[in-house]
């Protein structure tokens, strides 16, 4: 597969559709209609499509397994004997993972076995309340979560599994949440790495955008409740910023380097939505509170300012002109609220972070702009005018300049909507009316 | 991965799973098993809090910190060691509160395993599991009889603590 070749569903879907046209009249040859059909693989669409849907068949029909045999032994409970009720635990146990294996291994009904062996670890799960109540053991809530996350880490890994990889990240982000709770926050600072180390690499292996964006957010929000301990709500700002900055860097680097293209799109997307929300939310005034920040909890954010700072240098030696502007733009709205967390006054604050906003949604137009996509640009304008009309609200006005407000972003919104739609007529005729054009960020 | 591995490693982590089963009650069992015998009493329990879901929650004279006289200071979340003696009813009283584990006591004392929590301190034998069935009886036996509920516990020689029967007046649960 060349390195940028587009290997979209929709766009693959599409293209099936149409070469048949394109054969009758005469666009292309049967030959050339033959090799875009090899090498677009367009002979696995019908599988790829059923085999989501059987996926989920699946796993359906294996939760409601599960579920019927925890019903059967929480109904007849009082009546077994404890002998009884721990052979029929590890049985279950047992049962889902050596079925779900021997199918796995088959070649026609993998996912099958697939979806049976992630039974077996949520049956697991269940064995371990279930063993600790026949023993009356009540520790600390969180522990149970903790052993589920390491006994279904190890079966995520041996199958290489994604759905048995977010289940680890539910589970140990549970634990994580009870235990830094419980006066163990110095310990919990291991917890993003130990996941990192943990879960990336096994997206890395099997390609999973779910797990490789699901793990990235568990750690910067687990980066941001370590920093947010104490009442230091700042220092949770610092987190999300320099968090949402490391994911949108990350995204852009593995579209420039061509690292596991696949996770590009889904790792900026989220970093700048990180960015977005968190520029949004503390643009309040009255979320300002007086910076305290302690180096315990910020080392995570630093270390991710450091991680940005260093993938922008990369990035810069990698990428075409045209997306400079806004690798520099996000690398300040970024810095910009991370810096906020320092600002000592309300007002500079509330100035520093509304700037931040407003700049990622010129981010957002640029990509419109540099890409040819409409959704980015009502993304941006609707980003910028929720951003006016939020702070009309906040501040008590007039209603008279209340009305201006909300007319005038009405009226700017449709006037930049005319210019955009004019902008694409101009530059390439064709994209304008082209519906179906593959979106570069999805 | 050849078939071979990737057989090896499937049976290597549903051992993982299977060795963290048998672990979480593990210790509990060895407890049960070698530790010295006590018995606590149940301070009167407040009526409206029996139960908690399945469990019946206890509280005994050593769950306060304030009834240790000269207890040092302890941070929350801190472990400590709560001496306790048999006295002449057999029902174990405190005598002291330790951050280390005490070496050479008698015979007729134990250490217990503790964590320190606002003041508090939680021994892992507070809640007691009690089948659906007989809920409503032990939380009404409890009510009715709150001066004459005592535990039985085993300690281990590191002071871990496990429940094992509750005794009301002359009616055993366990």
């Amino acid at each position: 597969m060349a390195p940028n070749q587009n290997m979209n569903t929709k766009f693959r879907a599409a293209l099936r559709n149409e070469l048949p046209l394109w054969i009758r009249e005469g666009l292309v040859s049967e030959e050339t209609a033959s090799n875009l059909s090899t090498t677009y693989q367009l002979g696995n669409l019908k599988e790829e499509s059923s085999r989501l849907l059987s996926a989920v068949i699946f796993t359906i029909g294996g939760l409601l397994l599960g579920g019927g045999v925890i019903s059967f032994v929480a109904a007849n409970w009082d009546d077994i004997s404890t002998p009884v009720k721990l052979t029929i635990l590890f049985s279950a146990l047992l049962g889902f993972h050596a079925v779900g294996y021997w199918l796995w291994r088959s070649t026609s009904w993998r996912r099958l076995g697939h979806a049976l062996i992630f039974c077996g670890c949520l049956v697991f799960g269940a064995n371990i309340g279930l063993v600790a109540q026949i023993f009356n053991i009540r520790g600390d809530w969180y522990g149970a979560f903790g052993a589920w996350a390491i006994g279904s880490l190890a079966v995520a890994w041996a199958i290489r599994s994604w759905i048995i990889g977010v289940l680890v990240l539910f589970t140990s982000f549970l634990w994580f949440i009870g235990f830094q709770d419980d006066h163990h926050q110095r310990a919990a600072l291991l917890y993003p790495f130990a996941i990192a180390v943990a879960l990336i690499p096994l997206a890395w292996i099997i390609r999973s955008r779910v797990l490789y964006a699901g793990t990235w957010l568990g750690i910067v929000i687990a980066a941001s409740v370590i920093a947010g301990n104490h009442g230091s709500a700042n220092q949770a700002l610092l987190a999300m910023a320099a968090g949402g900055l490391l994911m949108w860097m990350l995204g852009q680097l593995h579209r420039a380097a061509a690292w596991r293209k696949e996770f590009s799109n889904v790792a900026a997307g989220l970093g700048l939505s990180t960015l977005a929300a968190t520029a949004y939310i503390w643009s309040f005034h009255e979320l300002w509170t007086n910076p305290k920040l302690r180096l315990m909890q910020s080392l995570l954010p630093l270390l991710f300012l450091a991680l940005s700072i260093a993938a922008t240098l990369l990035l810069f030696r990698k990428e075409r002109q045209t997306q400079s502007w806004l690798i520099i733009g996000v690398l300040a709205a970024g810095l910009l609220l991370a810096g906020a967390s320092l600002v000592n006054r309300e007002i500079p604050f509330t100035i520093v972070t509304n700037l931040a906003a407003m700049i990622l949604a010129a981010v957002l137009i640029g990509i419109s702009l540099i890409d040819e996509q409409r959704a980015f640009f009502w993304l941006g304008s609707l980003y910028l005018v929720l951003l006016i009309l939020s702070r009309f609200l906040e501040y008590e006005t007039s209603l008279l300049i209340k009305s201006a407000a909300f007319l005038g972003c009405g009226v700017a919104v449709i006037l930049a909507g005319v210019s955009y739609e004019k902008y694409l007529r101009r530059k390439i005729p064709s994209v304008a009316d082209n519906k179906d054009k593959e979106p570069v960020y999805e | 991965m050849s078939e071979r591995a990737s057989f090896i490693a499937f049976v290597a982590a549903i051992v993982v799973q299977v060795l963290i089963l048998v672990g979480v009650p593990a210790r509990k069992a060895i407890t049960l098993a070698t530790g010295k015998s006590a018995v606590l009493k149940v301070q009167p329990v407040d009526p409206y809090s029996i139960l908690s879901g399945y469990y019946v929650t206890l509280s005994f004279e050593i769950s306060q910190v304030r009834t240790f006289p000269d207890a040092p200071e302890f941070s929350d979340g801190e472990s400590c060691y709560a001496v306790i003696e048999r006295g002449e009813d057999g029902i174990w009283k405190p005598v002291s509160l330790e951050h280390e584990l005490p070496e050479n006591l008698p015979e007729n004392r134990a250490a217990v395993l503790g964590r320190v929590n606002y003041g508090r301190i939680e021994y892992g034998i507070e809640q007691f599991f009690i089948p659906e069935t007989k809920r409503d009886a032990v939380a009404d036996d409890l009510r009715a009889n709150r001066d004459n509920a005592r535990v039985e516990i085993r300690i281990d020689g590191g002071g871990h603590a496990a429940l094992e029967r509750l005794r009301i007046e002359d009616r055993v649960y366990e």
